[in-house]
């Protein structure tokens, strides 16, 4: 279980979240979703401990996350995508999916391949002339390649054709009822996102103002000024 | 003949520098300037031993000399990237020019007339050519050996690491130890040129490590190439080969100086010019 307890961070002294509290069990797929700055982003760093500036605590399966250790805290099973930025251009696509498994020698990049057979078919190319969409792929099967129990996802539909969109949604659903894994996704797209998971929050100005199923955030299209 | 032995073992001696500070400042993308004094560690903890233990066998005051870079290296880079990356370039200055303070006002490193009578380890006609070889040697085997880490799996950990740190640390991975134990090496390494340069001049002035040698070393390896390994070995050699040649012009020294200062400015331009990646990089 993922678990954020009174947690408010920021950057040069000026507060992101406020006081948020909430928690994510096991196996759950939850969606984050709030306005350009309402502090996403900040919240899926806190869950790494990439944000130095925090107080409360983040903890998963009753281990804190320790902030400024973000290669500790993912070893205990956190698969974070970062927004953007997330896949080593330089790299070939086998390469890159090698090197996110170089701790985890059960891992294999065979496994990918299955999961995303267009990985496959790129398998020699430099990620960094990968398409958009291709990208975000060969980023969730990095990811993949750390056995993580869950996956955070900062906005990984940004820039992606809705065609590309759905093929990734598709591929977190089939993660996370296949595999158990949970999902934390924070995005934009809310009706894309809203098919895939059976909860969601709702973000505003560093404070939750929404935490319940899917559903209703689904059925209640008020709610979604709030974002 | 001499002199040009002497061209050769500089050129050797600097393809060490500009090879290991291509692996700091190319591969791995920590900025520093402070290169040219983990060469002078080296240079003089070499020489203060070979002057005050003598039973101490020269390989064993090199071996040491370059341990003295990797123990300050890593207080360094332990301290200042801790903070952020960009103190590296910082902390690097203050390193550098605080340290070269210490090595002109110490009593037992000479202060500012430097240290010298450092005895030679090899004596006798073949004291150049010996010499050479050794350098020659040194020098090769770390531009294999740089050339060795950037092409295995440990390369491409460092190419992943300089690229998307935050996306390298999520995949569990230590890019803090990484970049540690890049500056190490490559700090080790102009430890190591310090050790050589010592007991082939026998004698260290404290001014020929200041912030300038970074200026021309960081040359070396940008005229040459940048994130290449044989880079560094033509910038070297460029550097220091051709401005040196038109002594042989026999020109009087008022002119000589000046002119050997606007040929490494003229070719620094041209090449910049020509090659901004460099001789040996790709094209810009």
């Amino acid at each position: 279980m993922l678990i954020f307890s009174a947690v408010s961070a920021g950057y040069g002294g000026v507060p992101v979240l406020k006081d948020i509290s909430f928690s994510v069990a096991d196996g759950e797929a939850v969606a984050i979703f709030g306005h350009n700055g309402a502090g996403k982003t900040t919240l899926m760093r806190c869950a790494v401990g990439d944000v130095a500036e925090m107080t409360g605590t983040v903890s998963y399966r009753g281990d804190a996350i320790v902030p400024g250790a973000v290669f500790r805290n993912t070893r205990r099973g956190i698969g974070f995508v970062p927004q953007g930025h997330n896949v080593f251009r330089e790299l070939s696509v086998r390469q890159n999916l090698t090197i996110s498994g170089l701790h985890h020698p059960e891992s294999k990049v065979e496994d990918i391949y299955k999961l995303f057979p267009i990985l496959l078919e790129r398998g020699g190319q430099a990620a960094g002339s990968l398409s958009g969409g291709q990208q975000q792929i060969l980023a969730l099967g990095m990811a993949l390649m750390t056995k993580p129990t869950i996956l955070l996802l900062d906005e990984p539909s940004t820039g992606l054709a809705p065609i590309i969109v759905r093929d990734v949604m598709a591929s977190l659903t089939k993660i996370n009822r296949e595999t158990g894994t949970t999902v934390v996704i924070v995005e934009q797209n809310i009706p894309a996102t809203l098919a895939i998971v059976s909860r969601a929050i709702v973000v505003k100005s560093g404070r939750v103002v929404f935490d319940g199923p899917s559903k209703e955030l689904e059925r209640k299209e008020d709610l979604w000024g709030l974002f | 003949m001499d002199y040009l032995v002497t061209i050769a073992v500089l050129i050797a001696i600097y393809t060490i520098l500009a090879t290991s500070y291509n692996l700091v400042i190319g591969y791995g993308g920590l900025s520093t300037v402070a290169h040219p004094i983990f060469f002078a560690i080296g240079a003089y903890t070499t020489g203060l031993l070979a002057v005050h233990v003598p039973f101490i066998p020269p390989l064993g005051n090199v071996v040491l000399g370059m341990a003295a870079a990797v123990v300050a290296s890593v207080l360094l880079a332990g301290s200042a990237l801790r903070v952020s990356g960009d103190y590296l370039l910082i902390a690097s200055l203050g390193f550098q020019l605080g340290l070269l303070q210490l090595l002109k006002n110490l009593e037992f490193t000479g202060g500012p007339g430097g240290l010298s009578a450092i005895p030679s380890t090899i004596v006798g006609p073949m004291r150049g050519p010996i010499f050479l070889a050794i350098c020659g040697a040194a020098a090769l085997a770390c531009v294999f050996a740089v050339r060795a880490i950037v092409n295995g799996p440990y390369g491409r950990a460092i190419s992943a690491m300089r690229d998307e740190e935050l996306a390298f640390t999520a995949l569990g991975r230590n890019a803090m130890s990484m970049k540690i134990a890049i500056f190490a090496i490559g700090c080790g390494m102009a430890g190591g040129a310090g050790g050589l340069y010592a007991y082939y001049f026998q004698y260290l002035s404290p001014d020929q490590f200041d912030v300038l040698a970074s200026a021309a070393i960081l040359t070396m390896v940008v005229l040459g190439g940048m994130g290449t390994a044989f880079g560094p070995v033509v910038g070297a050699i460029l550097l220091l080969a051709i401005p040196q040649a038109i002594t042989f012009l026999q020109l009087p020294p008022s002119i000589m100086a000046p002119t050997q200062g606007i040929i490494f400015t003229v070719l620094v331009l041209l090449f910049l010019y020509l090659r901004p990646s460099g001789i040996l990089g790709g094209k810009a």
